[in-house]
């Protein structure tokens, strides 16, 4: 099977906006440890909190997170 | 918006973010149930050994009618994660019963083949059934699981 990761942009964003890890991960309802293992794409998203973050970026979930597909 | 729980809210010294207030609310019916298993176990094992069997199977069973008490507040305290702690914590918590499971299984065969009285003979025993004992393993490798699952995140 093909093997399947996730890019995001959420530090892109969320620097756009000059908020720290802490202020996105109050707003996002998690804690900061969870933002930055995103952002460092250690750990991927569920799918609500996916949604979560569009909304409050006011994006498309797919301009946010990036299905990369890897052979 | 409600904070999440976090697991460094209940790791003794390892962390700023420990509260003693969140330690004794998820694990203070685990500590109840150290003390009364103490009780019986050390301070007042002569006494206890006095008592008929009826009383004896009851202060036995005491700290397993506490128990459930502490796992409905673990469970209610990981609910409360977000979801990268919750991943964690039940990794590390699955860690730990398998851990401590084969650890007293281990233990107990080892004892019975006399490992431990061919190595230090003249002790009495080396029971570890009681829930102090269960405690310190289920929280050496509930650390060192967290530990080892965490590092991944970090």
């Amino acid at each position: 099977m093909a093997e399947v990761s996730v890019k995001n942009k959420l530090r892109e964003l969320r620097a756009a906006r000059d908020w720290s890890q802490a202020d996105l991960a109050d707003r996002l309802g998690v804690s900061r440890q969870t933002v930055n293992a995103i952002e460092t794409e250690k750990y991927d998203p569920s799918l609500p909190l996916a949604f979560k973050t569009a909304k409050l970026f006011r994006k498309p979930i797919e301009e946010i997170f990036l299905f990369d597909q890897m052979d | 918006m409600d904070k999440p729980n976090i697991p460094d809210e209940i790791f003794l010294g390892g962390s700023k973010q420990y509260s003693w207030r969140t330690d004794c609310r998820v694990n203070g019916w685990l500590m109840v149930a150290v003390l009364m298993s103490g009780a019986s176990d050390f301070f007042f094992a002569q006494q206890v050994r006095q008592l008929d069997v009826a009383w004896r199977t009851v202060i036995a069973l005491a700290p397993f009618l506490v128990l459930p008490l502490w796992m409905r507040n673990l469970a209610q305290w990981i609910r409360g994660m977000d979801e990268l702690h919750r991943r964690i914590t039940l990794a590390a918590v699955l860690f730990t019963v398998s851990a401590t499971f084969f650890f007293v299984l281990l233990w107990h065969r080892l004892e019975a083949a006399g490992f431990f009285e061919a190595i230090c003979p003249g002790r009495k025993s080396w029971d570890i059934g009681t829930v102090g004992h269960e405690v310190l393993l289920l929280t050496f490798f509930y650390i060192l699981g967290h530990t080892i699952f965490n590092r991944r995140f970090k």
